[in-house]
């Protein structure tokens, strides 16, 4: 059975599909900015602020693999692997970098 | 090597008060009026004479029954696609069956295309009228401070643009003056539009090129030609494989439930 007639029978819909991706990037943009709020407040300059944000994003996919999808990512994505683990990491990248560098620079320099 | 001196330059509390927050205030609070301005200068869709909804409708129907032909059994998929074959073939659904085969008249002096492109000028204008605006009000008030430091090192082409009006040659260019603060917090600020004014907000230049990646005229364009597009989609339907959705269902249920 090929993969056309597969999606035949059991459709996806694309309005399920948009709420998931909004579900998701709403709680990645909120765990983005607080991880700035956090590594500004840390201190954490350079490198080590990047790798605080992606550890923490990586955290943020886990708990959203565990508790949002129940550990079954393959019922709620099209793509488990690209849509929950790889793709979105680096959407919260640019509000991280406003609120790390705001309390950067209101707590340190 | 020796290790470069770190800089540190002790700043006056009350630039934060002063510079850091009114320019963060003033970016929301552009991003929610560009979002009400946007819904303000949305024109209203405007009414179509008969003739050519119906060449609208006919064609979406077509493309319709492409995309649900699953659902139906063979000899009703049969039928439509006979009907609208020939319709499309005889014209039947033209707004002006006359024209047929003329060219196309200049979309220039189309008054509905000319609609379309003033809708996406305006989208452009309320996207770059405050930005300008803003640019020139942080340049006019705010150049010659250093506010803040980056947490991260940036190479020294961006001197020149992050310390405008800062005349230090040596200064570190993780120093920066509020400009930089205003891109920071241009890119920065969707999520923040996203709690506040839901998901399909208006408020910034992301959401607005997706905007216009479909503006609004929908997939027929004034400046195609209709009767090209029924004689296309009429050969989209006749090529088309058709495969019923409830073909083999009686061994899919008794697999699924043999278990």
């Amino acid at each position: 059975m090929n993969e056309e007639r597969e999606l035949a029978i059991n459709p996806i819909v694309q309005t399920s599909v948009q709420h998931n991706t909004q579900v998701v990037s709403n709680i990645r943009n909120l765990t983005a900015s607080l991880f700035g709020v956090a590594a500004g407040t840390l201190g954490l300059e350079s490198y080590p602020g990047f790798i605080f944000y992606l550890v923490g994003t990586l955290i943020v996919s886990s708990l959203v693999f565990a508790l949002r999808a129940d550990g079954k990512p393959a019922e709620y994505f099209h793509r488990p692997l690209g849509d929950l683990w790889g793709g979105d990491v680096f959407s919260g990248l640019s509000s991280f970098v406003l609120t790390w560098t705001l309390f950067y620079g209101l707590v340190r320099a | 090597m020796a290790q470069p001196v770190v800089q540190t330059i002790h700043r006056d509390p009350a630039l934060f008060w002063w510079i850091l927050l009114p320019i963060t205030v003033v970016m929301v609070l552009t991003g929610i009026l560009r979002h009400y301005a946007m819904i303000l200068l949305q024109s209203a869709p405007k009414k179509q004479a008969l003739p050519q909804i119906r060449q609208q409708r006919s064609l979406v129907r077509g493309i319709n029954l492409r995309a649900n032909a699953n659902v139906l059994s063979p000899i009703s998929f049969q039928a439509r696609k006979a009907y609208m074959v020939s319709a499309y073939q005889e014209g039947k659904f033209l707004a002006d069956p006359e024209g047929r085969g003329k060219p196309r008249p200049n979309p220039m002096s189309d008054p509905a295309a000319m609609e379309g492109i003033m809708g996406m000028m305006k989208g452009n204008m309320a996207m770059m009228v405050p930005q300008t605006l803003i640019m020139g009000w942080i340049n006019a008030f705010f150049s010659g401070f250093v506010i803040m430091k980056l947490p991260f090192p940036l190479t020294p082409q961006f001197k020149s643009m992050l310390q405008s009006g800062v005349g230090t040659r040596d200064l570190d260019v993780r120093w920066v003056s509020s400009l930089s603060w205003y891109f920071l917090t241009l890119f920065g600020l969707q999520p923040v539009y996203n709690f506040i004014l839901g998901s399909n907000n208006s408020a910034n230049q992301v959401t607005q090129q997706m905007g216009q990646m479909n503006p609004g005229a929908g997939m027929m364009g004034p400046e195609q030609d209709p009767d090209k597009l029924f004689l296309n989609e009429a050969e989209n339907l006749e090529v088309m494989e058709h495969r019923w959705i409830l073909e083999g269902v009686e061994d899919r249920l008794l697999a699924k439930f043999a278990i």
